[in-house]
């Protein structure tokens, strides 16, 4: 499916950001987090009174290691899946180009890497100091992120570090009969360790940081709908995505319709 | 209408007590006649406030509704009686063994004791240091147990717990009379599974073991804190019947579960050589490697005793710490922002200026 750069829906312009692949692929990740959260917590909170009705209404202690175990396994499937994914697209379309254009070398290939969009580079070191900046009013000028920014990445690369701490312990704890013939005992109470405060840290994350982002801050309340439609309306672009959004603007001629940054 | 009042005045009868339930028939010098009354109380002279009433239908359920009162309260001759003593569950009772026509006693299961962890003496028979100076800190029969209740199984439809009637009617087309069938069905079955749910057997443990007090009095460790963090413990808590409780550990497989030893004691269950063998029982761990004994299960996050789960620990809250504060201090500065959008110290860069 083609997706313009720019849609127009009731006079308003949207900016295309992310593809339905994308789209679902959250999906799947917050359905199997959410799910893997309600299953888990309250066992680590065992001794709270809502951990009781909550684990119950979850299968209780029959039925809910299993649905917890079988969300686990979406989600590490999720993950290759995304690996591949991004590795499917980056031979296809940059390796692929340079292939075209005869300039395939490893050199050129390495760069092409690290210039991917999620790869941090030096510009979110400067936006950091930017937002600094800002939110200490040394100046009133606020950061102009491009299409992905730093604190994007952030969340990107969090379940790029939760998913192969959480997994393979879960894992582990799973099949701890068989993994004692290889490994010694004590790596099952690391392993209880990693999976139990890498997870709440997740969580918490994802609660007080990630929600904020996307549900509790005044401009998104009760939701930003990005992650619906793969659209992000033109004033949150001009708000989190300066630097795109004029980019976007003059790729597509509208170069005298840029509005300035200033708050809204 | 004369129907009317004749099955109101029944109602009523049997409300009160009257034509109520007959005594049980162990019952026999109509002790329940006073300790039937739920009121039925004292201040003794300790100071303490001591219940003397007796559920009448509790008792029945149980292994001793059998055994007459006065076969335990011994010291009981008149009525009303004196304050009685406190009853000695090694004495012989009436009942008798009917394979072996002797008399019953449960004074085996105290020699067992007497030989585990919990006994006074040590295995020389000599009273044991601590025991001298708290010698309340050891179990006798009565710190764990209360007066008992049959738990049956039932495999038959419909029955998760109690006497299955479908179960029983095969019994009962041979013993027609008497409650025969009832009571040793009751018996028997009781004794398939384990007579207490793992959550109450943790319960009975933590009276002693979960009191800090007593922690420090016998050197322990929480012991009952840190098998609550295990997930044996959390499935136990959510109600698991198949998760592993103390005694199940603690417990050579086939000794009888009087007979808990000492981490040090060679023939212990969780002695240093013995752990894999017991988390391999068949009904566990049974395909799990030797190196399954390494799995520290009551942690502490002591630097000293468990230093690998100290530093994770430290590391991973230092990780939480970092990211979250760093975040919701960005998120407040954030809203902070909010409620003066325009203003800066410095005045050189407008917000109006355009992109590059």
């Amino acid at each position: 499916m083609k997706y313009p750069k720019i849609a127009y829906r009731n006079g308003k312009r949207y900016f295309y950001r992310f593809s339905l692949v994308q789209r679902v692929q959250h999906v799947i990740l917050f359905t199997t987090v959410i799910t893997l959260s309600l299953t888990g917590f309250p066992l680590r909170y065992y001794d709270q009174p809502w951990a009781e009705p909550l684990y119950n209404f979850m299968g209780g202690i029959e039925v809910a290691p299993w649905i917890h175990r079988i969300a686990g396994l979406i989600l590490l499937a999720l993950f290759v899946f995304h690996t591949g994914y991004w590795i499917y697209l980056f031979f296809k379309n940059r390796i692929g180009r340079l292939r075209r254009e005869n300039q395939l070398t490893m050199r050129n290939a390495i760069r092409e890497f690290f210039s991917q969009e999620m790869i941090p580079n030096a510009k979110d070191g400067r936006d950091l100091v930017d937002m600094f900046k800002y939110l200490l009013y040394f100046t009133n000028r606020p950061p102009r992120y491009d299409r992905i920014s730093w604190k994007e990445k952030f969340d990107y690369f969090a379940p790029y570090w939760g998913i192969p701490i959480l997994g393979p312990a879960g894992a582990a704890l799973w099949f701890r009969d068989e993994i004692t013939h290889y490994v010694p005992g004590i790596v099952l109470n690391a392993f209880y360790i990693m999976h139990t405060d890498e997870a709440l840290l997740a969580a918490l994350f994802l609660f007080f940081v990630h929600w904020y982002n996307v549900h509790y801050s005044p401009e998104k309340f009760p939701l930003g709908t990005v992650f619906l439609t793969g659209y992000l309306s033109e004033s949150d672009m001009i708000h989190e995505h300066y630097a795109e959004y004029v980019r976007t603007m003059k790729e597509q001629g509208l170069e005298h319709e840029i509005k300035p940054q200033g708050h809204h | 209408m004369k129907n009317i009042i004749l099955i109101l005045g029944f109602a009523l009868l049997s409300n009160l007590g009257v034509s109520g339930e007959k005594v049980f028939a162990s019952d026999e010098l109509n002790c329940v006649l006073c300790h039937k009354h739920r009121g039925l109380s004292r201040v003794d002279e300790n100071g303490e406030f001591r219940l003397f009433f007796i559920n009448e239908k509790m008792v029945k359920k149980g292994p001793h509704s059998k055994v007459k009162c006065i076969d335990c309260h011994r010291d009981i001759d008149e009525i009303p009686h004196k304050p009685a003593e406190k009853v000695d569950c090694t004495v012989e009772c009436h009942l008798e063994e009917p394979s072996s026509k002797q008399k019953f006693t449960h004074k085996p299961v105290s020699e067992v004791l007497s030989k585990s962890v919990h006994s006074k003496y040590d295995a020389e028979g000599n009273l044991k240091e601590l025991a001298v100076k708290y010698p309340d800190d050891y179990p006798d029969c009565k710190d764990c147990h209360e007066q008992p209740l049959y738990r049956p199984l039932s495999f038959f439809k419909g029955h998760a717990a109690g006497i299955s009637e479908r179960g029983l009617s095969r019994c009962k087309s041979c013993h027609t009379k008497g409650d025969f069938a009832e009571s040793f069905y009751a018996h028997v079955t009781s004794r398939l599974q384990k007579m207490r749910s793992p959550k109450e057997i943790v319960g009975i443990c933590a009276r002693c073991h979960g009191d800090p007090q007593f922690q420090k009095r016998h050197e322990l460790d929480a012991v009952v804190t840190s098998y609550m963090e295990t997930f044996h413990g959390k499935a136990v808590h959510f109600g698991s019947e198949a998760a592993p409780d103390c005694v199940d550990c603690h417990v050579v497989s086939g000794e009888s579960v009087h007979f808990i030893e000492g981490q040090d004691s060679p023939t212990s269950s969780v002695a240093k050589g013995n752990v894999a063998t017991t988390c391999r029982t068949s009904e566990c761990h049974a395909d799990a490697g030797e190196n399954i004994a390494g799995y520290q299960v009551h942690v502490t996050y002591d630097k000293d005793k468990y230093p690998l789960q100290h530093y994770m620990l430290k590391f991973f809250t230092a990780l939480m710490a970092a990211v979250l504060y760093f975040f919701v201090i960005i998120i407040f500065l954030e809203l902070l922002r909010r409620l003066f959008p325009n203003f800066s110290f410095t005045k050189s860069s407008g917000a109006d200026e355009q992109g590059h």
